[in-house]
């Protein structure tokens, strides 16, 4: 029974495969659909902020302390407090996240304790925010007598944040081709040596870039700092307060309390610019990494 | 002579070893402790609704009354708004980041990737306060004005909001899945004269099936823990939402409303270190899973 002496069959056969031909290509253009979607989504979003927030930011608005019911406050104090609480966040994240990624990708051994510390570090990283939030609450304000403070808030985002940083430490240590380890010891240095001089030099590049990535985050943390560093800025003229034990609010919590909980009558202006303040900076960090990762990776390992 | 060489000179470095060997463990154990304290004091907190307020954990978990001040504090309401947030969140951002997600794996050129990555990783630093402004300002007005909905704010003005936070997510780690399925598979298929969507629907999705079902747990977990972006555009009543439109509250958003009137001591603090106990443990149960999938996958 040949095809030719079925013509139907032959027929229903070449239609098939002009269906098939036909799905392929509905699929391609809905896949390229979704993707430039996603693009057309981020610059609407940017482009939306912009048009929001530009008619708000001022010299005043973005260095004069905040106002709790009048009009006319403005951030700089945040600005400051969120930059400081990222430098100390990362003053104790990026240590300890390093050294326990270069132990897990170097030293471990597969076994019971490296399969703890992963699940610890897999379990932190999906905790919520918020969750963590209360953690810092219970112990660094409460059980600690610490209040809402800078270094609390700090300490709360060093937790959130050393599974992302241990990660992207073992992303880049695993990247090192494993010649450069065996040359090395071939020389006779000892482990150690071998990450401090071989190993770690050769993961600059992308251990500069996630660390600029996860500082970004970290500026941006809201839910986890609202119960710990609080939602006011210490009064007074100045918008630098080094205070560790000092309240702390930042932009993002900022943002969010001229919404929830402020009463300022021009609450939408001030959110609006602080929505802008903060997606500039988080663009900023976003740039940075990526100029700056590859400029040292041609510095560092290319010709 | 050569031998005092060989005995000073590695024992230095040996013990510069074994220095760093310790240094480095002892931030393992930082690691751990962290966790270990996370859980211990949550636990604590969370369960003093229990031990020390005597109040039913079944009452907790399955009244839809939340009255703390009349020892009712049912959190019912909110575990549902919880599920219900995340379950939109996950059917449209999820199919949304698996699409993106093959798009890079298969379709993308070299060129258009490095041009539209970029571009994901801006969606993952714009923080939650951000997405919750973007909501509040763009998408509630027009749910207000389009869908006949009195405030804009509800299930699903919050669920948009989640779906597309957790992309970033879900696309990365779909890619990861998709790019791990070896490519004599993809070639065999295509030998075989099928199409690249045959292809990709009929050997590389169900391939890379246990990444895909790690990428939508993660995209579940960030979903149902995210508190601001959803607080700010979800409405926050204590009712169990009768449509998509209806305004209702999830564990994440209670806790942020209230817990800073909360007086310490009381059942209503209790209640909401309850709900935070609670999400830890969904957040594990999660990973869990994950580590569930994972091993099927070998």
């Amino acid at each position: 029974m040949t095809a030719a002496a079925h013509p139907a069959r032959f027929r229903t056969s070449q239609s098939i495969a002009a269906q098939r031909r036909f799905a392929d290509r509905l699929a391609t253009v809905i896949l390229w659909g979704c993707a430039l979607a996603i693009v057309v989504l981020l610059a609407f979003f940017v482009g939306y902020i912009l048009y929001l927030g530009l008619p708000t930011i001022s010299w005043h608005f973005l260095t004069a302390p905040p106002s709790e019911v009048e009009a006319g406050g403005g951030i700089g104090p945040e600005i400051f407090n969120s930059f400081y609480i990222l430098i100390l966040t990362l003053i104790f994240t990026v240590p300890t996240a390093m050294a326990a990624g270069i132990f897990l990708q170097e030293y471990a051994r597969p076994g019971v304790f490296t399969t703890t510390v992963q699940f610890c570090a897999e379990s932190l990283a999906t905790i919520p925010s918020i969750v963590m939030g209360l953690f810092g609450l219970i112990v660094f304000v409460s059980l600690l007598r610490w209040h809402f403070s800078a270094i609390g808030g700090a300490l709360t985002l060093t937790i959130l944040n050393l599974p992302a940083l241990m990660r992207v430490t073992q992303e880049a240590l695993s990247s090192v081709p494993n010649a450069f380890r065996e040359g090395s010891m071939a020389l006779g240095a000892t482990r150690w040596q071998t990450i401090v001089r071989v190993v770690l030099p050769s993961a600059i590049p992308p251990l500069t870039t996630g660390v600029i990535l996860i500082a970004g985050r970290i500026f941006g943390e809201t839910a986890a700092l609202i119960y710990t560093a609080g939602v006011s800025v210490s009064p007074g003229k100045s918008a630098f307060d080094w205070g560790l034990f000092h309240p702390a609010e930042t932009l993002s919590v900022h943002l969010w309390y001229t919404h929830s909980e402020g009463l300022i009558p021009d609450g939408a202006q001030v959110g609006n610019g602080t929505a802008l303040v903060l997606l500039v900076v988080v663009l900023l960090f976003n740039f940075s990494a990526r100029i700056l990762g590859r400029w040292l990776s041609r510095r560092l390992t290319g010709a | 002579m050569y031998g005092l060489v060989i005995a000073t000179r590695p024992s230095r470095a040996s013990l510069n070893e074994s220095v760093a060997k310790a240094v480095l463990l002892s931030a393992c154990i930082v690691v751990v402790a962290a966790m270990g304290a996370l859980l211990f004091y949550l636990a604590i907190e969370g369960t003093r609704l229990i031990f020390a307020d005597h109040i039913n954990p079944f009452v907790f978990l399955f009244h839809t009354t939340f009255d703390p001040d009349s020892r009712e504090p049912g959190a019912f309401v909110f575990i549902a708004g919880s599920i219900f947030v995340t379950l939109f969140a996950i059917c449209v951002g999820g199919p949304f980041g698996v699409a993106v997600g093959i798009f890079f794996s298969e379709l993308a050129p070299p060129r258009v990737s490095a041009l539209i990555k970029p571009a994901i990783e801006v969606l993952v630093g714009i923080p939650s306060v951000v997405y919750g402004w973007l909501g509040l300002t763009l998408l509630a007005p027009l749910v207000r004005t389009y869908l006949g909905s009195q405030t804009g704010f509800g299930l699903l003005t919050a669920g948009v909001v989640l779906s597309v936070m957790i992309l970033p997510t879900v696309i990365s780690l779909s890619e990861d899945a998709l790019a791990a399925v070896q490519t004599p598979l993809k070639e065999g298929s295509m030998a075989l004269g099928a199409t690249r969507w045959q292809t990709i629907y009929r050997v590389i999705l169900p391939a890379a099936r246990s990444g895909l079902t790690v990428a939508v747990i993660l995209g579940i977990a960030r979903a149902i823990g995210e508190a601001l972006a959803v607080q700010m555009v979800i409405g926050n009543s204590a009712v169990l939402p009768r449509g998509l439109l209806n305004p209702t509250a999830t564990l994440t958003t209670e806790i942020v409303t209230d817990m800073g009137s909360a007086q310490p001591g009381t059942i209503l603090q209790h209640a909401l270190f309850s709900m935070a106990f609670l999400l830890l443990l969904i957040a594990m149960a999660l990973i869990v899973f994950v580590r569930v999938a994972l091993r099927r996958q070998v």
